[in-house]
């Protein structure tokens, strides 16, 4: 059974850096470094996001012997989930600042 | 028991050279963080693989070495934590049980018989052994394929282990071992877990890990067991013919108990790991082609797999039931 608990506040600030852009497809490492994430606490949520259905994910075809690389962006239902979030609480994002390990 | 290791190093040898024989270089060469994230990747659950796939193929991208290698540091971070778990979780629990069990007898004993200090830095030494164990197990058992064999091939280990060397708490502290003793429980039983979970994957790799876990859940148990047997006999059992006091018999047997510990998980890896290579060219032939699994015979395939799996586990029974027979009319 799935279970929507509330977001965490790493993954509102996620579902924000998505929303600015909400047409954009958007690289894993890119959006990790924008909110200060590291891989570790980046990709669970990403995948939590994506059960949850707030989440479209895509392939960009790997040039040579390059692997493809995994595109994220919101769905209609996470755009309508992030204005419905923005409308409860506006302040919510954190900004905390960066440092070289938030790289990872 | 020296003799007992020539054999062993024997089919270490072949193995080796087996495997050096089937490996090909058909990649470009991978640096650290590269390894580390497919090993990561690797203890996703099949519903999770395609997100394991977008960490390789991010990972492509990042340059440089610190940068690429806290990325995958990070990946493999939450590749462990990442759910579903599954059954994994509960052979997990079940280890985890184990091995919180012995710290404890341990710890209990080193107090009840005032083993001192030095008990005191055993007691930390044994646990942060432990640590280690539960983390390479926890891995092991999240990958596909090696749960189930993994842990019942550390019972067959365990009930071979007792069926030898007696079930009773006295025979724990006293053995009774004859020669050919070691020879089944260093070489025969470990080599065939190993070569009976690739057997049963059809992957000489997960045969390598079955045997791994095998060890470590057969360690664990026996381990919980014997300090056990040294927690309620403490300096009892067989006379001691030295003139040393009941802290320094206990500390002895505890010492043991680490020693084999250590030894039953190191050796079932690497003998496991010998049996999983020498199954290798029999999994080869078993494994389906492409045309088995897109043709109509892919239900004679499965059929063919179940009848494997269950013979495995027969013959598994059946020596099991052997060895306990054995070891009763030993004992009559």
């Amino acid at each position: 059974m799935q279970r929507n608990r509330p977001p965490s506040m790493q993954a509102v600030n996620v579902l924000r850096a998505l929303a600015a852009e909400p047409a954009r497809w958007r690289y894993g490492y890119d959006l990790g470094t924008e909110v200060h994430l590291k891989s570790g606490s980046l990709y669970p949520i990403l995948v939590r996001l994506a059960d949850r259905g707030l989440l479209e994910t895509s392939w960009e075809p790997g040039v040579g012997s390059r692997p493809p690389r995994h595109l994220y962006r919101l769905s209609l239902a996470g755009r309508q989930y992030v204005a419905e979030l923005t409308a409860a609480s506006p302040d919510r994002t954190v900004a905390r600042p960066h440092n070289r390990w938030s790289e990872a | 028991m020296p003799i007992v290791f020539v054999p062993m190093l024997g089919l270490l040898g072949v193995a080796i050279a087996m495997m050096r024989r089937h490996t090909t270089v058909d990649r470009p060469a991978e640096d650290v963080a590269e390894r580390l994230l497919r090993w990561g990747v690797g203890l996703l659950s099949a519903r999770r693989a395609e997100w394991g796939q977008a960490m390789l193929g991010e990972l492509d991208h990042i340059e440089g070495r610190a940068r690429r290698l806290r990325f995958a540091l990070g990946c493999v971070i939450g590749a462990l934590l990442l759910p579903p778990w599954g059954a994994a979780a509960a052979g997990v629990g079940a280890m985890l049980a184990l091995a919180g069990g012995a710290v404890a007898v341990f710890a209990s004993a080193v107090g009840r018989y005032g083993l001192g200090d030095g008990g005191q830095v055993g007691v930390g030494i044994l646990l942060v052994f432990l640590i280690g164990c539960l983390v390479a197990a926890s891995a092991l058992v999240r990958r596909p394929g090696v749960a189930l064999p993994g842990l019942l091939g550390g019972a067959f280990i365990a009930l071979v282990w007792l069926s030898l060397s007696g079930f009773t708490l006295y025979d724990q502290i006293a053995p009774d071992i004859v020669p050919w003793h070691p020879l089944i429980v260093e070489v025969v039983v470990p080599f065939a877990v190993g070569a009976a979970g690739a057997l049963w994957a059809r992957d000489a790799a997960v045969g390598r890990r079955v045997a791994r876990l095998a060890g470590v859940s057969a360690g664990l148990g026996l381990f919980l067991y014997s300090t056990v047997a040294v927690a309620v006999l403490g300096a009892g059992g067989p006379p001691d013919e030295s003139d040393r006091t009941v802290s320094a018999i206990v500390s002895d047997r505890l010492g043991n108990n680490v020693v084999m510990l250590i030894l039953l998980i190191a050796v079932t890896a690497t003998v496991g790991w010998g049996g999983a290579a020498a199954a290798g060219p029999i999994v080869a032939r078993l494994r389906p082609t492409t045309d088995d699994v897109s043709g109509p015979s892919t239900s004679r395939t499965v059929v063919v797999a179940r009848g494997l799996r269950l013979g495995v586990l027969s013959a598994i029974a059946a020596v099991a039931i052997v060895l306990a027979c054995t070891s009763w009319l030993r004992g009559h």
